[in-house]
């Protein structure tokens, strides 16, 4: 066995191990953890498979922020006053058979379909790559999403602006417990990363047109961000003038993507039918504004709630 | 095929209201409105249009398929985006009255949050009823069940909590299982095109498998039985106007989707044996929801088991469909019974919220006398059960006799059966609705005010319901040949 | 980095996503859910990364990476809507999965 093939080994074993973990440890802090490695361990394989785009999106996205989601809902859950108490499914161990029997079937059934894919393999790499001088960027999956298949990144951030939507419509949200308290130690850290993150997110955006990056693993970084100043406490004072300038900040995104794509329409062409000579701009604005909701709309969804404004009712979310 | 550029207009169209709705709140009950309008106008125009010229096509970005995405509208999709606009114009006027409120209430804030939450909800309906990609569809699918979801949730309380994560997690599947399929697909074939799958998909195990997966999914969106069991909590315990627009519209998506499935890419895979199988599904939907129904002492989840009974009907489509010859009558007869049960199930649930308005409870026995204090109401309860049942001249009457007449020349006498077995009982649960109703009450009975408004939208959806029956001929003909063997999109 | 074993990868992508069906459908938990089904998704994720890495040789194919992107976007939103939702739910979901009590 190579030194490669014994690489491929341990990641899958350990994908396996750590989603049968994640899956079924009786203490569920444990399995949150688990969950949290498996996305890194994840991140990896999109490395080992020649998807780095991916990889970054998942490090940053996928196990960091949800990790960072779940490990504050685990918080607030055991911070109820009556909390359910811990271990696995309730019932007895006959209850758990469905389950297994189902996964059983399912994974049977997966694996004679994807090992009977057939050979030569389907796929649209020529295509994508035959066009690519036409598309204003490089990096391939960058064309696609902002020029092939545009219109599915489209509705992926109106999927960002509904989540929004929907977690501010169900709630005010909660305090933040404050954690240990914040000395010069954490702050020191805090004035150091958050400016990194920002730059960083904005320069992921720029790379993203020839190198992997691009929008969503920049706006991810603004999200991580977004997460350290909420953690770190540092919004002060009055939301009130702030949460027109957040709301606006969260649906520009969209707005400036349908903008773009009925903008193309004016000199009959298709929507989001960008001209050949104008492609890498405007694929830089409608990132731009995207990087901006998303970093937001990531950190809206960790706040977990509409914000909370101390005046009336007519300027509250 | 005839290039339409103003064909996106369909899908952005509610995604800009959303948008507005949400940039200025204090706006979004008359952008929502507005929007209503508009989307009225744009279906209608569509509708003419393809009955001119045949399906339009729209290809996003220049790039067509397979690399690109293809928007393609027939008259399944013209007809489908009518049904969505119409009877969404009357919920949006529904609950413009519902959710008015003085500002700084509870209510307000649900008003605030319904508009752009529901105009996702149509953004969503109206970019899978034209989308021509199987994973466009997937992202349409997700921006649907989870504004839906929050739909749920919005009226609050622990039952409403508890039936929107259930349904959550009951979407999120299906969504996976779908897009499971997709990829299986893609690895199989290299597009995600419908039209160019249609053409390449060939019998192996990959596509079997593919249909398994993307059905299962499919039907747990549009919960059919045994799919069903998140669809009355979820559906009972939201706000009336969103219980409308669910058992109206949202459920319908998911039966959309397997139709351009089966009648397309998967025509010829498709054994008479799994057409039959999903039939008896289908039969079992109706016979479960119905009994259960008759059941309920709670007027919504009456109502919420019967859409369970009747999206059964729809799936009796499968079966009865398979020859050349029989598609076109028994695809009409579906969509006809489709939309009489979109209008009329929204007219009840309208009612239902009435009801509940005046009463402060949905208990049936509270229905008693409703004739006398609130008879618009009770007058659109009415109608809309003639239209369940299936009794003539109502559209609900068409759309099944025209599957029966289908299923008698095709020999398959079960369906028959079971369809008439499933209008009586669906005689019977409306029977348990409209006894008290008609009945007198012994004294004075005091309702709170409901405005009117609310009552006349219920009616008006109700009375559309049972009058359609009579124009049946006009949706059919905008059908034309839809998802006919060979053709299709 | 070529010769990957793909037929490996696209069963653990197979596993992983039966095994998060299988998390979904026993556990009555919230948060538990919320992990199986995310798992569940990173299952087709690695399905379509694997697809990808067979079709073109060298150059993987850009459109499964676009659409496992979208997918784990979509996967972060509706799980925030899911922990909120499980925040306000209080822990267990209610009467387990019969949904038939009237």
């Amino acid at each position: 066995m190579t030194i490669v093939q014994l690489f491929d080994a341990l990641l899958a074993l350990l994908l396996l191990w750590l989603a049968w973990r994640a899956v079924t440890d009786a203490v569920l802090f444990r399995a949150v953890v688990s969950f949290v490695a498996l996305g890194l361990v994840l991140a990896l394989t999109w490395f080992r498979l020649q998807a780095p785009d991916l990889a970054l999106a998942e490090a940053a996205v996928g196990s960091g922020l949800t990790g960072a989601l779940m490990l504050a809902a685990l918080r607030r859950r055991s911070d109820r006053s009556s909390p359910t108490p811990e271990g696995p499914v309730k019932g007895a161990a006959l209850r758990q058979l469905p389950g297994w029997v189902l996964a059983f079937v399912i994974f049977g059934a997966l694996s004679w379909a994807v090992l009977s894919l057939p050979i030569p393999a389907q796929g649209l790499t020529e295509e994508a790559h035959a066009s690519l001088e036409k598309s204003g960027v490089t990096n391939p999956v960058t064309a696609v999403l902002l020029n092939y298949r545009s219109y599915d990144t489209l509705l992926e951030i109106g999927v960002l602006l509904l989540a929004v939507v929907a977690v501010w419509s169900l709630r005010v949200a909660p305090r933040l417990r404050p954690g240990s308290p914040s000395g010069p130690l954490l702050e020191g850290l805090l004035r150091f990363l958050i400016p990194l993150l920002i730059i960083t997110g904005g320069y992921l955006l720029w790379i993203g047109a020839f190198a992997p990056g691009g929008a969503f693993q920049g706006g991810a970084l603004l999200g991580g961000a977004c997460v350290l100043v909420l953690l770190g406490g540092l919004t002060v004072g009055p939301m009130t003038g702030r949460i027109v300038l957040l709301r606006t900040g969260l649906w520009a995104g969209l707005a400036v993507f349908i903008a773009v794509g009925l903008g193309a329409m004016t000199s009959d062409r298709w929507f989001l039918e960008y001209p050949v000579e104008r492609a890498k701009l405007l694929i830089l604005l409608i990132e731009t504004a995207a990087l901006i909701s998303i970093g937001l709309t990531l950190g809206c969804l960790f706040y977990g709630g509409r914000p909370e404004s101390g005046s009336s009712d007519r300027s509250s979310p | 095929m005839t290039s339409d550029h103003l064909l996106i207009l369909i899908p952005l169209a509610p995604l800009l209201a959303a948008l507005a709705a949400f940039a200025v709140p204090r706006a979004a009950r008359r952008i929502g409105l507005s929007a209503s309008l508009i989307m009225v106008f744009l279906s209608l125009w569509l509708g003419l249009k393809i009955s001119a010229h045949g399906p339009l096509v729209h290809t996003v970005g220049g790039w067509p398929a397979p690399l690109g995405i293809v928007l393609r509208a027939d008259g399944l999709s013209a007809l489908l985006l009518l049904a969505v606009s119409v009877v969404g114009a009357a919920i949006s006027i529904y609950a413009s009255a519902y959710f008015g409120a003085p500002a700084g209430t509870a209510a307000s804030r649900q008003s605030r949050f319904f508009w752009p939450l529901w105009f996702f909800v149509l953004a969503a309906l109206n970019a899978m009823f034209v989308s021509g990609d199987v994973f466009n569809l997937y992202v349409t699918l997700e921006i649907q069940g989870l504004a839906a979801v929050a739909l749920v949730a919005m009226a609050g309380g622990s039952d409403a909590v508890h039936a929107a994560l259930r349904y959550l997690f009951v979407s999120l599947t299906g969504s996976l299982f779908y897009l499971t399929g997709v990829a299986v697909l893609y690895g199989e074939t290299g597009t995600l095109d419908l039209a160019m799958l249609g053409e390449v998909v060939t019998a192996g195990s990959p596509s079997i498998v593919a249909l398994v997966l993307m059905t299962g999914g499919l039907m747990m969106k549009a919960a059919l039985f045994p799919m069903h069991f998140w669809l009355p909590p979820a559906h009972s315990s939201a706000p009336a106007p969103v219980s409308a627009a669910l058992s109206a519209l949202v459920v319908k998506g998911g039966f959309y989707i397997v139709l351009r499935l089966w009648f397309g890419p998967f025509d010829d895979l498709v054994s008479t044996a799994a057409a039959q199988l999903i039939g008896v599904l289908g039969v079992a939907a109706i016979f479960w929801g119905s009994w259960q129904a008759l059941r309920q002492s709670r007027l919504k989840l009456l109502i919420a088991y019967s859409t369970v009974a009747q999206i059964g009907y729809l799936f009796l489509v499968f079966p009865l469909a398979r020859s050349a010859d029989a598609r076109s009558t028994v695809v009409a007869g579906g969509l006809v019974f489709l939309l009489s049960h979109a209008a009329a199930k929204a007219s009840m649930f309208m009612a239902a919220g009435n009801v509940l308005r005046a009463v402060g409870n949905d208990r049936i026995e509270s229905l008693a006398g409703m004739t006398r204090w609130m008879p618009i109401s009770a007058f659109a309860v009415g109608l809309a059960g003639v239209s369940l049942v299936g009794l003539p001249p109502s559209a609900g009457f068409v759309g099944k006799w025209l599957l029966i007449v289908s299923a008698l020349d095709q020999r398959q006498w079960w369906w028959v059966a079971a369809i008439l077995v499933g209008s009586m009982l669906a005689a019977a649960y409306v029977f348990r609705l409209l006894a008290p109703a008609f009945v007198m009450t012994a004294d004075d009975f005091r309702p709170q005010p409901v405005p009117r408004i609310m009552e006349w939208s219920a009616f008006a959806l109700a009375a559309l319901s049972v009058v359609l029956g009579l124009f049946a001929w006009l949706p059919a003909g905008l059908l034309g040949d839809a998802l006919s063997r060979g053709t299709g999109p | 980095m070529n010769g990957a074993p793909l037929e490996l990868f696209l069963l653990v992508g197979a596993a992983l996503f039966a095994c998060g069906a299988a998390g979904v459908f026993r556990d009555a938990e919230p948060l538990r859910r919320v992990i199986a089904v995310n798992i569940m998704g990173s299952g087709v994720f690695l399905l379509l990364v694997a697809i990808a890495a067979r079709g073109g040789g060298d150059r993987p194919d850009p459109v499964p990476h676009a659409m496992v992107l979208t997918g784990i976007v979509v996967a972060v939103c509706a799980t925030g809507v899911a922990l909120v939702l499980a925040d306000l739910s209080g822990g267990e979901e209610g009467d387990d999965d019969d949904g038939e009590r009237s």
